[in-house]
């Protein structure tokens, strides 16, 4: 599992405007009483699309998170790692599909969320534009953005959508190796020679910043989202994302004897909230508009992968088969 | 490309940088629903969609898909062209209740009937019906299922459409448990965790 940190869309006061407000009514009062929307109920507009994005966004992620775990696969320390990773990596994709088809259900096909991956026009989650030089990143990856993503998960599987519910239900029960894998990993490394325990304190440091990126910007500078938090389609702030992870997993990494590359980082114990440096959110919007290290390679994999593919797909195309939007 | 990873440095270089040719609507799999019967005599249940260019890969793909954790005893696909589908209602509205009944036709044919019972869960199978058609398979689905409760959704489909599994597929799923190293269970780290522990106290 690895969505979060959803980039919304800045939204106008108006946006509901030109909606039937009979209709909005009936909607918002099926969500206040905790019922689901199915995909054949009526919905906003707004709802219909910022779900759609927040859907593609985490399936993308999905596919894309593969990526630079994937590539730890051939060098895995021993095979019994190797055939969990590889377990790990294929779990991933198959969420993408699960993620996908509930997305479709909103309208939007899968090979067109795939082209917009492939252009550019929708996004993934930004920590996996950064490169995994040792194995002990691919440790972190395993253990602490699973965990990150499980922090963001659990919440919106909570939400007011019922195909993205289900899926993610179907994920958080798939995942229940994925984060005891990763931390037997870290603890490997832990409690192994000096030089395991350096190597992922030095994967530690790299990723810690693009880490607390990973719930998405601070609450004071990001897009008002009071209606999502309303539509259920949001379920908790960044910030509230954040301060869970930091409270579930920094005790466990210093545990380890590991530093977290922040000096500033300590529980306000009065006020229950982690305090810490503040990330860099210039560095944040860079990497997401593209200036990342690994932004480029990322999407000419998945580019290239589907252009070798498409013999296949020819070969096996049928005219009685037809796209159809999914029916739940 | 210039990567770390070496199988990514060796891609050939294909097409152009972030350009993709859009799909023409055709190039599109198609969608077929999947169903899941998690243990003998339970009934079967929607479990999600697959994409795929028949309907034979698309059982491929769902036990791919949907049994890849999961252990099942059965499992079968159909085209969503071929499922019925009648409106959703709420509250305590049934929406068999809505349903006129339909004069059968001549002809039998065996239909497979879904029932959604609770709203944001997922469709569960009901029973079979003999009928000539969908409107018919209905109204006896209504007289024989449906009565003294909610029914918010129904799913209708011709049993001929199904592709269900057979004892051949049924050997292909039992290797799931053999396989440990992707079983939570197996990655006892604790005994480890306060060894070190330990010796870290102590030093």
């Amino acid at each position: 599992m690895y969505g979060g940190g959803n980039t919304f869309e800045g939204i106008k006061s108006d946006s509901v405007a030109q909606e039937d407000p009979i209709l909005l009514a009936a909607f918002e009062a099926r969500i206040a009483r905790g019922e689901k929307i199915e995909p054949s109920d009526w919905m906003p507009q707004l709802y219909r699309k910022q779900l759609i994005r927040m859907i593609e966004q985490h399936g993308h992620s999905e596919i894309i998170g593969a990526l630079p775990e994937g590539t730890w696969i051939t060098r895995a320390p021993g095979f019994k790692r190797k055939m969990a990773l590889m377990a790990k990596v294929q779990d991933e994709v198959g969420h993408a599909q699960l993620l996908y088809s509930a997305a479709e259900t909103l309208g939007k096909p899968r090979e067109q969320m795939i082209d917009d991956l492939i252009t550019g026009k929708s996004k993934y989650s930004n920590i996996f534009n950064y490169p995994t030089f040792t194995w002990a990143d691919c440790c972190f990856i395993s253990w602490l953005v699973d965990a990150g993503a499980i922090v963001n998960q659990l919440a919106n599987a909570r939400g007011s959508y019922g195909p993205y519910c289900r899926a993610l239900e179907r994920i958080c029960a798939e995942e229940s190796f994925h984060l005891k894998y990763g931390h037997h990993c870290v603890i490997y490394l832990a409690s192994g020679t000096q030089k395991q325990r350096d190597m992922f304190q030095e994967a530690l440091n790299r990723w810690w910043p693009p880490m607390m990126h990973f719930f998405g910007p601070a609450d004071k500078i990001s897009t008002h989202t009071e209606i999502l938090m309303r539509w259920k389609v949001k379920m908790g702030t960044n910030d509230d994302m954040r301060n869970q992870f930091l409270d579930m997993y920094v005790p466990k990494i210093w545990e380890l004897g590991f530093t977290i590359p922040d000096a500033n980082l300590i529980k306000n114990e009065a006020t229950g909230r982690w305090e810490y440096t503040e990330p860099d959110w210039e560095e944040f919007k860079r990497v997401i508009n593209g200036g990342g290290p690994c932004n480029k390679e990322r999407l000419e994999v998945r580019r290239i992968a589907e252009e070798r593919g498409k013999w296949v797909r020819d070969a096996l195309k049928s005219s009685k088969a037809k796209y159809v939007t999914p029916l739940a | 490309m210039n990567s770390l990873d070496p199988r990514v440095a060796r891609l050939p270089l294909i097409g152009e940088e972030g350009k993709i040719v859009p799909k023409a609507p055709l190039d599109q799999f198609g969608t077929y629903e999947v169903f899941v019967q998690a243990k003998e005599g339970k009934p079967f249940q929607h479990e999600g969609i697959v994409h795929a260019p028949s309907l034979e890969l698309a059982y491929v793909l769902a036990k791919e898909t949907f049994t890849r954790r999961f252990t099942c005893v059965s499992l079968y696909v159909v085209d969503t062209r071929d499922v019925s589908v009648t409106l959703i209602t709420e509250g305590n509205q049934s929406v068999y209740e809505l349903m006129d009944d339909v004069k059968d036709g001549v002809g039998k044919k065996i239909f497979e009937v879904y029932h959604l019972v609770k709203r944001g869960k997922q469709h569960m199978h009901a029973g079979s019906v003999e009928a000539a058609s969908v409107g018919g398979a209905i109204t006896k689905a209504k007289n024989q299922f449906g009565a003294g409760k909610v029914v918010y959704n129904v799913w209708i489909i011709e049993r001929n459409a199904i592709r269900f599994t057979n004892e051949d597929d049924q050997e292909l799923w039992l290797t799931l448990p053999e396989k440990k190293f992707r079983d939570a269970a197996e990655y006892k780290g604790g005994e480890k965790l306060s060894r070190f522990l330990d010796s870290m106290n102590k030093s």
